[in-house]
């Protein structure tokens, strides 16, 4: 019996990190990665005259851990984040499409430095793209 | 007469939307759009691929801003060489005004034509195309495509030669409605285009003719793979009408890499095939174009 539940949860294990090889969260370099990269992403918005004035009244450390645990939760790594959603964070920012076409080309930069292929920043992006709709508003 | 008043009307046009107050906030010439989202300019001035138009808005414009390109377009094949040199503007990243001239020149076989050697074809291609529903680059949870509607208006210049070879018209106008969706996770844009068309080999040589004097229905389809952020890689097939009866015409297709160093310049190198031209049997060769924006 307890042969029996050791091999069942092995197998399980065994399942779920075959799941969760070919993850999202595991091609972006799993959690660490995903963390230096946002910290670079809202140091790079910061800087950037086209985005910067958007982030004046921001907490750049929380913003770092928020998108850390949006990005690790939404490619499949074990996060949950807890912030407000994108269309509450945004309102009323008056968010244009350039800019947050700019900071997807901050985000590509974040990810060129941590060395992510190019295919796989793509998968990522094609996960944030549809967030558009919610946070530009002009 | 009617080349240059056209000529005219697109200048003006260009210069009232450069003209009209702007927000002060944001620069209206910003090229806010993503690298590589508008295409390249295709062979009759359009934002698209090689041969295909596509529903994306040419130029680096988003929403609230306007983008524009030049280009210079170089096509060598058996028998023939193909100039064509344009402009467009992308306005509010809804509509699209174009203007391309192409000169056809038949080399050696303008001779075998008795039409002379070095004997050119050309003509005017006038663009208005504008983005109806969707969008190509952001709706990455949906099927839905980017869908544009276009219309060409052309006019080739040696009207009575092309008619003597049967052309009905040395004008006319090409509708096509384009759907593009860009499949992100995969790297990949997808476009078919439907084109109602009575153009004998694009236009250059008339419009209508024997075999068929009424527009018909041709497709277009292009597949283009983003190789990485600077290059990408695509082929494109279109199906033509066969009006006249001096000469078959046939499909054309092209494969093609882009090479996208900024948002100010693309180039696009190609191997084309554009099928039997003028008795002078199957037409391959290189295309090399050139493009400047923002």
């Amino acid at each position: 019996m307890k042969f029996l539940k050791t091999t069942l949860i092995a197998g399980l294990l065994a399942l779920t990190t075959a799941v969760h090889a070919d993850s999202l969260f595991d091609d972006l370099g799993g959690k660490d990665a995903i963390a230096r990269m946002m910290t670079r992403l809202v140091e790079l918005t910061s800087a950037d005259p086209r985005t910067a004035h958007q982030f004046e009244q921001t907490k750049k450390d929380r913003l770092a851990r928020l998108l850390t645990d949006q990005v690790c939760e939404l490619s499949g790594g074990p996060c949950k984040y807890r912030g407000v959603n994108m269309k509450k964070s945004h309102i009323k920012l008056g968010i244009t499409e350039a800019e947050f076409n700019a900071l997807v080309e901050q985000l590509q930069q974040a990810m060129d430095e941590e060395g992510v292929p190019f295919h796989t920043q793509n998968r990522l992006l094609a996960l944030l793209a549809p967030m558009k709709r919610d946070i530009v508003e002009r | 007469m009617a080349q240059s008043r056209t000529t005219l009307l697109f200048f003006l046009t260009i210069l009232l939307i450069f003209s009209s107050p702007t927000t002060a906030e944001e620069n209206l010439f910003g090229s806010g759009k993503i690298l590589a989202t508008p295409g390249v300019i295709q062979v009759e001035g359009t934002a698209g691929g090689g041969l295909t138009p596509w529903a994306v808005i040419s130029g680096y414009g988003t929403n609230r801003q306007i983008g524009g390109s030049v280009h210079h377009t170089y096509v060598t094949t058996n028998d023939f060489t193909l100039n064509a040199t344009g402009a467009t503007v992308g306005l509010y990243d809804r509509l699209e005004l174009s203007f391309t001239r192409q000169w056809f020149d038949t080399g050696s076989a303008g001779e075998r034509l008795g039409l002379g050697e070095g004997f050119k074809f050309n003509q005017d291609i006038l663009g208005a195309k504008v983005k109806i529903f969707g969008d190509a680059v952001y709706d990455q949870d949906t099927w839905m495509p980017q869908v544009a509607l276009g219309a060409q208006y052309k006019k080739a210049d040696k009207g009575a030669i092309v008619r003597a070879v049967g052309a009905e018209d040395d004008d006319d106008i090409d509708v096509y409605l384009a759907a593009t969706k860009i499949l992100l996770d995969k790297s990949l844009v997808l476009t078919g285009t439907a084109r109602l068309t009575r153009a004998n080999q694009f236009g250059l040589l008339g419009f209508g003719g024997p075999n068929g004097s009424s527009r018909s229905l041709q497709f277009e389809g292009s597949v283009a793979y983003l190789l990485s952020r600077h290059f990408v890689l695509g082929a494109d097939y279109r199906t033509k009408p066969d009006n006249l009866a001096f000469a078959e015409e046939d499909d054309a297709m092209a494969a093609y890499m882009v090479w996208l160093p900024s948002k100010h310049l693309t180039v696009t190198a190609a191997y084309t095939d554009l099928g039997k031209i003028a008795l002078q049997g199957r037409q391959r060769g290189f295309y090399l174009s050139v493009q400047l924006g923002f």
